[in-house]
């Protein structure tokens, strides 16, 4: 199994005398491999249908041939120095255009890695731009926070909530203003008329203002604005709640109906 | 029945030449793979196709000694593995010293039963002979397949200096996972 046949049909340039050495050389090699042929044809053949067996064999097979490799001698191919000559040659040749076809694989490879740092380096420009240009916004961010300090800040917010406070005031002078002018208290209304006074005398004397109403019912409010609502009492002059409720300024309780609360404005 | 048995040395070799058998029952990848086998010019191939084993009497003493005996196997069919376990019966044990091998096709195919594959594998494994994937389809797929297969034709002719055929296989042949008959969970 380990015959090697040497190499090939004999060159044109050897001479004679060497062509005819090498070609006793191949008849003495097939001789060999006819008698090997032989042997084996005669050789009982070994049936064996079980895998285990055939494992066995295998390994017999293995283990032989291992020893053969061991114990076989490296020896030259021929005596002849024009036909070692002339194998080597072919040997070289062969070998070359492996080499080249190996060189041009790499040059290929080459070309494709350079390709690709080309364009791993023009991502890489772009990365750094964008870091430059995200250090500057830091930078410029810094900048900003140290010239803010605390005391600025604080100062900021004090101007801020100042300037809420006088609005919110300006609010309420002029809500004050509003319902001094158009809505006034239910005394000084029934005593300009007189046809009512009776009347309105019978009611109760200690009502108060729909400022104050609306006092009440915000302080409720913000007091606590878990319960916002507020009874109704003899205080309140009806006409003034039935205006809230009418104009969506106050809502009732859904189950009490003495009870109103402000409608929720935010 | 003894006669119909394909030897390994029952004949001479020829000069510089390598001779493959290529098995397949559905006769569909082996014509494309040996018009790309035959394109080979360092060595003389010859190649031979059958659809199944034991090979027909009336050839006998034209068939060339055959180096490589290739099983096709394509995966979506439940035949053409249940012939190639039928063929291999027909050869003697010595081809299974490194001169037989398992070539499948269709494995990428998602209709294929994983069990299937396995057993294809477990049969290769037990053996002792290389199992060898293949693209069909495409003709760089088919060159792939032709290539890989000449480089162990040229072992199993005998053609490669300082190496044998079952030295290959002991590199090459198949092995199976120890956990093949675990579930898996993919």
């Amino acid at each position: 199994m380990a015959e090697v046949k040497p190499g090939g049909q004999p060159a044109a340039e050897l001479s004679e005398a060497a062509q005819s050495e090498l070609l006793d050389l191949c008849e003495d090699q097939f001789a060999q491999l006819e008698k090997l042929q032989n042997e084996i044809i005669l050789c009982e053949p070994d049936l064996c249908e079980n895998p285990q067996e055939q494992s066995v064999n295998r390994l017999m097979a293995t283990d032989a041939e291992l020893k053969q490799w061991l114990t076989v001698e490296p020896k030259l191919l021929a005596a002849n120095s024009e036909v070692l000559l002339q194998a080597g040659k072919e040997e070289m040749l062969k070998l070359c255009s492996e080499l080249e076809m190996v060189l041009s694989c790499y040059e290929a490879k080459r070309d494709k890695l350079r390709e690709t740092k080309e364009l791993e380096q023009k991502w890489l420009e772009e990365k750094k731009q964008v870091l430059i240009a995200a250090t500057d916004h830091a930078e410029r961010l810094q900048m900003e926070k140290e010239k803010l300090s605390e005391h600025s800040v604080l100062q900021d917010t004090k101007a801020k909530i100042r300037k809420m406070k006088v609005y919110q005031e300006n609010l309420m002078e002029s809500l004050g203003d509003v319902l001094e002018k158009h809505v006034p208290l239910p005394q000084n209304e029934s005593s300009t008329n007189r046809k009512k006074k009776n009347i309105e005398l019978g009611l109760n004397e200690d009502l108060i203002s729909l400022n104050e109403i609306l006092e009440v019912l915000m302080n409720k409010v913000l007091n606590t604005p878990h319960d916002p609502y507020v009874m109704i009492d003899d205080t309140f002059w009806p006409p003034y709640i039935e205006m809230l409720l009418r104009y969506g300024i106050a809502v009732r309780h859904q189950e009490n109906n003495f009870k109103i609360r402000l409608e929720t404005f935010f | 029945m003894k006669m119909s048995l394909l030897k390994p040395f029952s004949k001479l070799p020829g000069l510089n030449t390598a001779n493959i058998l290529l098995v397949e029952s559905e006769e569909q990848f082996q014509q494309n793979l040996a018009d790309t086998l035959v394109e080979e010019t360092a060595v003389t191939v010859n190649v031979r196709l059958a659809k199944s084993l034991p090979l027909p009497m009336e050839n006998e003493e034209s068939r060339p000694r055959i180096d490589l005996v290739v099983f096709i196997i394509n995966l979506t069919s439940e035949l053409s593995f249940r012939s190639a376990e039928a063929s291999l019966k027909y050869l003697d044990p010595g081809y299974f010293l490194g001169k037989v091998c398992f070539m499948v096709t269709n494995a990428r195919n998602a209709s294929v039963p994983t069990e299937r594959l396995d057993a294809v594998r477990k049969l290769a494994a037990s053996l002792h002979c290389p199992l060898l994937f293949a693209e069909d389809q495409t003709p760089d797929g088919v060159t792939n397949a032709a290539e890989r297969l000449l480089t162990i034709l040229k072992v199993a002719a005998g053609l490669v200096p300082m190496a044998t055929a079952l030295y290959l296989s002991n590199l090459t042949r198949c092995t199976l996972p120890p956990d093949i008959d675990q579930p898996s969970f993919d």
